[in-house]
């Protein structure tokens, strides 16, 4: 039996059969569920990094789904991208994972681990599956299990901000998936197929007979991705979840589940839709000026927060815009940027959700202005902090600069020395409101109530310090990386 | 002229798409959970509405491996198929949400989003 | 010395006190005086790596070193030419003598590992801005630096000190953004960001307005250019004397260093000329002058009289870069050479006064200099060589400057230099006169410090006194023989600015 060439399958399959056995295995004890989960999330980034390998040394890999070629079957499509996507996913999701296993029992109570492992890997599952599917109702699947997942991840915390928020999302997710599917319908109405280089295939040829139709599924689609990745002013939800949330869920969900939407949105984009559309309908111009405000704004919002972990989620509100700045730019280097700004933000805010985490376990403070003097106390993680914080600044030898030079440069070739601008006043802003939180940390004075609760598990402590030796990295050695990410954008853009 | 034509012809595309204007604008302005809930259902009834009627092929006749003689052609079963998926889909979200409602219900006393708010605001 | 040994001494003298950080950290939580010992060590060490750097640099040649690609077009690389050396042999110098005069200053004072390791590293990243061989490395060691130095400013921990340090920090951060947008063009419109492959920016566009704007303003916000200057008065007072002394005496150089890099590397001084930006920083550097020297007048606070002083010098600087010719060109690098000693001089003694008797005010140091006659002595010695007066090293530079102004016809800079003498004299002689020749007043504002009994105002520990009369003896030296060797530096520097070499 051939099982390599099934790798793309058993990447997302076994997460879900694990899924689907954790209550079972969590029955026996806590420590077992914890073992298969991470056996099943250690083995899924293993097979990612065997098809990144195998797709850097031949070229694309399709998978078709139980043999069935298209148009009778699913695709599964692994390109440049989709393997890049991969291993942030399996590697963000392991270290997140590492840190739940530390930090949820205190959260959410013992007896309701082992449900929270099988959504996660419900949710892991889901969005490897988004990122490699080739077929427009097999997204719309995937995206579904993945809301579900995503909105049970932060309703599982028993509290009430928490049910609210997750409904809401649940409500403004499920609207745009109605959309999204819609727009399935309209494009399946013209073209009769589902998989997207047959889409665009027939598209290329016909598009000027349907016209409207092509038109309207582009606005339900960039609609629905716009509020799936939160963009302004779509956003409303992204708050009250994030904040609300258990800390590896909101890490989980600011990291990874609205970046995996902007890749599709991408794969739409670039793989169903022919790219020359793009040039005639201000598509990418609407995502451009709403990820400029996006920076801008969100990152006002946070600046007059006070719980921290609220912050926290404008600012992902804020990051996410340069991502669209970099689609909206639709030049090479500008997407290049944003593609790697989601590498960075998925290490960047993962690791503040998590420092978020451990104040809350060991202090049990959740506002920003009880930090105070809290860095004599819990010197690695607010150290951490500070290089978070610099790196969201774009401060160099971290990996937020490297992202942010290549959206200024593609800003610049695509001519539009404007959004350099907003980049700048963007950095500044979150500048203002990330220092000052360094600053008191360390020279302010303790107040009274900050006696130690509890000291810092070492489970808690070991992901923020990969994830901040993993900033570094990027910032002083992104050849690697960037370089999978050129050979991912010449083929986007090669049509 | 032509217009009114196309759209009394083509009536199924009509209705599936004042449905999901319906169902949209329910969810987003109506303050009730679980209106909004029904309203979600409705929404992604109606797109299930349009995929099916898209499918379907003037003088087809069902697609059974046995048939009646004299059909030649059969209406497009993919999108029966597809939205055999979606409704299951869309059950399980209802599902969840309406279990959420519950959960909302017993914390806060009320399935109004309104009331809901204001009894945030005041914590 | 082979090539490859001078690179090596290059990458080391950068980063050896960025690693010895970490060993200070470590090691000196247990023993002070292991911390103390390693500090000295350190800055010692790089010091004589930068001397034997002294005879391959006034050779003439030009070494450069790329040590890794960080982007495709972007490297961080290293180069050593005799401007960078001029700079890099002040530095350390002067960055020796502070290390030394700390530990006499700071015996007493609070979170002292924290003070030496972030000393220690900002002194590499100093060098690493100062022997950088592109202009992306450095923007990296220009905002490591600017950042690190935050905690020193902040170092007392005061709500003053808070203060100022938020305002420096913000400041900073606007810089540092300025000059990555200033990069950006540059790479955008050269594909490359190198020092030393000809100018960066070649015609008159918007492009060159904007870049020469943004670094302008990152360099110039370090530089303490009107109107960039505003963090300056707040943020060296606060600092405690020995970082006073290095913030005003060399990390204000290094926004010098930046604009000269950018008059010369970034655009060409014909280019300068053509578009007429040499005129805004001429104008820029005017007022700067009189701005500085006259707000001076009105500071009673003896270090923020200083500060104001240094942003008045600094605006010879970078009056100086905009005439093109090897007189003024001299006079602008030997002025950084002998401000930086004369103002780490002058905020060293400061220092030692503030330490010994508590008077910050200088209303209150009537009759000190008598009890504190070798302070004192310094102090004058570098007062009168801020003012000009002959045989001293201040007026040396200010020589060369009117020189060189006279050479080409600017009359009226020649006058805007007089005036601002006159000015710095009238600032500092009512420090000296009052101390050496006016009435005790000990009864003002004296505060006792907690530690052992109320001490007799005599003079400061030998630790302090050393490096003071040190520097004291320079800025002797180096005015009276007017060949001596920072001036010849100077004047090598500037025609390899001018021409490519000498």
């Amino acid at each position: 039996m051939d099982l390599i060439s099934h790798f793309p399958v058993i990447l997302v399959i076994n997460l879900f059969i694990f899924a689907f056995a954790m209550p079972l295995i969590s029955r026996r004890s806590n420590n077992w569920a914890t073992i298969a989960a991470s056996f099943s999330l250690i083995l899924s980034f293993a097979i990612s990094i065997t098809l990144l390998l195998k797709v850097l040394d031949t070229g694309a890999i399709s998978y078709y789904l139980g043999g069935w070629p298209p148009p009778f079957g699913i695709e599964f499509y692994i390109d440049y991208l989709s393997a890049y996507m991969l291993i942030v996913l399996t590697g963000m999701g392991l270290l997140i994972f590492y840190y739940g296993t530390a930090s949820l029992p205190f959260e959410i109570g013992r007896h309701m681990v082992g449900w929270y492992y099988t959504l996660y890997l419900l949710l892991i599952g889901a969005m490897l599956g988004i990122a490699i599917t080739n077929d427009l109702f097999n997204l719309f699947v995937f995206m579904e299990i993945s809301a579900i997942a995503a909105c049970a991840i932060i309703s599982i915390k028993k509290d009430r901000e928490c049910l609210e928020a997750s409904f809401k999302y649940l409500i403004l997710s499920a609207m745009g998936t109605g959309c999204y599917l819609l727009a399935v319908a309209l494009i399946y109405m013209i073209t009769g197929v589902l998989n997207f280089d047959m889409v665009r295939e027939v598209l290329v040829d016909n598009i000027a007979l349907y016209p409207n139709n092509v038109l309207v599924a582009l606005a339900l689609i960039g609609v629905c991705f716009c509020v799936k990745a939160a963009l302004f002013p779509l956003h409303v939800w992204l708050p009250d979840a994030h904040a609300s949330a258990p800390s590896p869920s909101s890490a989980v969900l600011s990291g990874l589940v609205i970046k995996i939407y902007a890749i599709a949105l991408i794969h739409l984009m670039f793989r169903a839709f022919p790219l020359e559309l793009f040039y005639q309908v201000p598509l990418t111009e609407i995502f451009l000026w709403l990820g400029a405000i996006a920076m801008i704004l969100g990152s006002i919002f946070a600046m007059t927060q006070d719980i921290f972990k609220r912050m926290l989620a404008y600012s992902s509100v804020a990051q996410i815009g340069y991502v669209f700045l970099g689609i909206g730019l639709f030049n090479p280097t500008a997407l290049l940027g944003g593609l790697l700004h989601i590498l960075n933000h998925a290490i960047m805010k993962s690791m503040l959700f998590m420092i978020a985490g451990i104040i809350i376990y060991t202090k049990g403070l959740k506002k920003v202005r009880e930090f105070d003097g809290m860095g004599s106390q819990l010197r690695w993680t607010m150290t951490a902090f500070i290089v978070g914080s610099a790196s969201m600044v774009g401060i160099p030898i971290t990996g937020g600069f490297i992202s942010k030079w290549y959206l200024a440069t593609g800003a610049f070739e695509a001519d539009r020395p404007f959004f350099i601008g907003v980049i700048i006043a963007s950095s500044l802003l979150n500048a203002i409101y990330y220092f000052p939180i360094a600053i008191r940390a360390f020279l302010g004075e303790p107040k009274p109530e900050n006696l130690p609760v509890r000291p810092v598990l070492k489970h808690m402590l070991i992901p923020v310090v990969i994830l901040t030796v993993l900033v570094f990295y990027i910032g002083m050695s992104p050849q690697e990386v960037v370089g999978i990410l050129e050979l991912a954008i010449d083929k986007l853009f090669a049509q | 002229m032509e217009i009114i034509d196309n759209l009394v012809q083509n009536y199924f595309y009509l209705v599936a798409i004042i449905l999901f204007i319906i169902g949209m604008h329910t969810m987003l302005t109506h303050s009730n959970l679980v209106k909004k809930v029904i309203a979600m259902n409705i929404m992604d009834t109606s797109v299930f509405l349009l995929f099916v009627a898209v499918g379907y092929v003037h003088g087809g006749a069902p697609p059974l491996v046995e048939i009646p003689a004299g059909t030649e052609t059969y209406i497009n079963p993919l999108p029966s198929v597809l939205i055999l998926t979606g409704i299951i889909v869309a059950l399980s979200v209802t599902a969840f949400a309406l279990s959420l409602v519950t959960k909302i219900y017993e914390y806060y006393g009320t399935c109004d989003a309104d009331e809901i708010a204001d009894l945030r605001s005041e914590e | 010395m082979d090539d490859q040994l001078i690179i090596t001494i290059i990458m080391f003298v950068i980063m050896f006190p960025i690693l010895m950080t970490a060993v200070i950290m470590y090691g000196g939580q247990h023993s002070d005086k292991l911390r103390n010992f390693l500090s000295l060590f350190t800055v010692l060490i790089t010091f004589i790596g930068v001397l034997l750097l002294y005879p391959e640099a006034v050779s003439g040649r030009v070494f450069e070193y790329q040590l890794f690609e960080v982007l495709p077009g972007l490297a961080v690389s290293f180069r050593l030419d005799i401007l960078s050396y001029c700079l890099v042999i002040i530095s350390s110098f002067v960055w020796l003598l502070a290390a030394i005069y700390s530990i006499g200053y700071m015996a007493k004072e609070h979170s002292q590992l924290r003070y030496y390791a972030v000393l220690i590293f900002t002194l590499g990243s100093c060098l690493g801005i100062f022997l950088a061989g592109d202009f992306f490395t450095l923007f990296i060691f220009f905002e490591l630096m600017s950042l690190i130095a935050y905690v020193l400013v902040i170092h007392e921990e005061t709500a003053e000190a808070l203060k100022a340090g938020y305002k420096y920090l913000v400041v900073t951060i606007i810089g540092g953004l300025a000059i990555f947008f200033g990069v950006i063009i540059c790479f955008e419109a050269a594909g490359t960001v190198s020092i030393g492959e000809g100018p960066l920016i070649t015609e008159a566009s918007s492009l060159a307005w904007m870049a020469f704007f943004a670094f302008l303003i990152g360099f110039g916000i370090k530089a303490g250019m009107f109107p960039l200057h505003v963090w300056l008065p707040d943020a060296h007072p606060v600092a405690p004397s020995p970082a006073s002394a290095l913030l005003s005496g060399i990390m204000l150089k290094t926004g010098a260093y930046g604009l000269l890099r950018m008059v010369f590397d970034v655009f060409s001084p014909e280019l300068m000329q053509a578009i007429n930006l040499h005129a805004v920083m001429m104008v820029l550097g005017i007022i700067t002058i009189i701005l500085g020297s006259a707000v001076a007048l009105t500071q009673d606070d003896i270090k923020r009289r200083l500060a104001y002083s240094s942003i008045g010098q600094m605006g010879y600087v970078v009056l100086g870069m905009t005439v093109f010719n090897e007189q003024v060109l001299t006079g602008d690098i030997f002025h950084i050479f002998t401000h930086a000693i004369m103002k780490s001089t002058l905020f060293l003694a400061a220092g030692a006064i503030i330490w010994k008797s508590g008077i910050k005010k200088v209303s209150g140091m009537a009759g000190l200099g008598r009890q504190m006659p070798v302070t004192f002595g310094c102090f004058t010695v570098a007062a009168f060589a801020m003012i000009g007066i002959p045989p001293l090293n201040g007026f040396l530079s200010k020589w060369s400057l009117c020189l060189g102004f006279l050479e080409d016809g600017y009359i009226f800079f020649v006058v805007i230099l007089l005036l601002s003498s006159m000015l710095n004299a009238m600032y500092y002689l009512p420090i000296i006169l009052p101390a050496f020749l006016g009435k005790e007043e000990i009864e003002k504002d004296l505060h006792v410090d907690d530690e052992g009994p109320a001490f007799n105002i005599n003079e400061a520990s030998k630790w302090m006194l050393i490096p003071m009369v040190v520097l004291a003896l320079c800025v002797f030296l180096f005015g009276t023989f007017p060949s001596n060797i920072p001036f010849e530096l100077s004047n090598m520097a500037a025609k390899f600015l001018l021409t490519g070499g000498f």
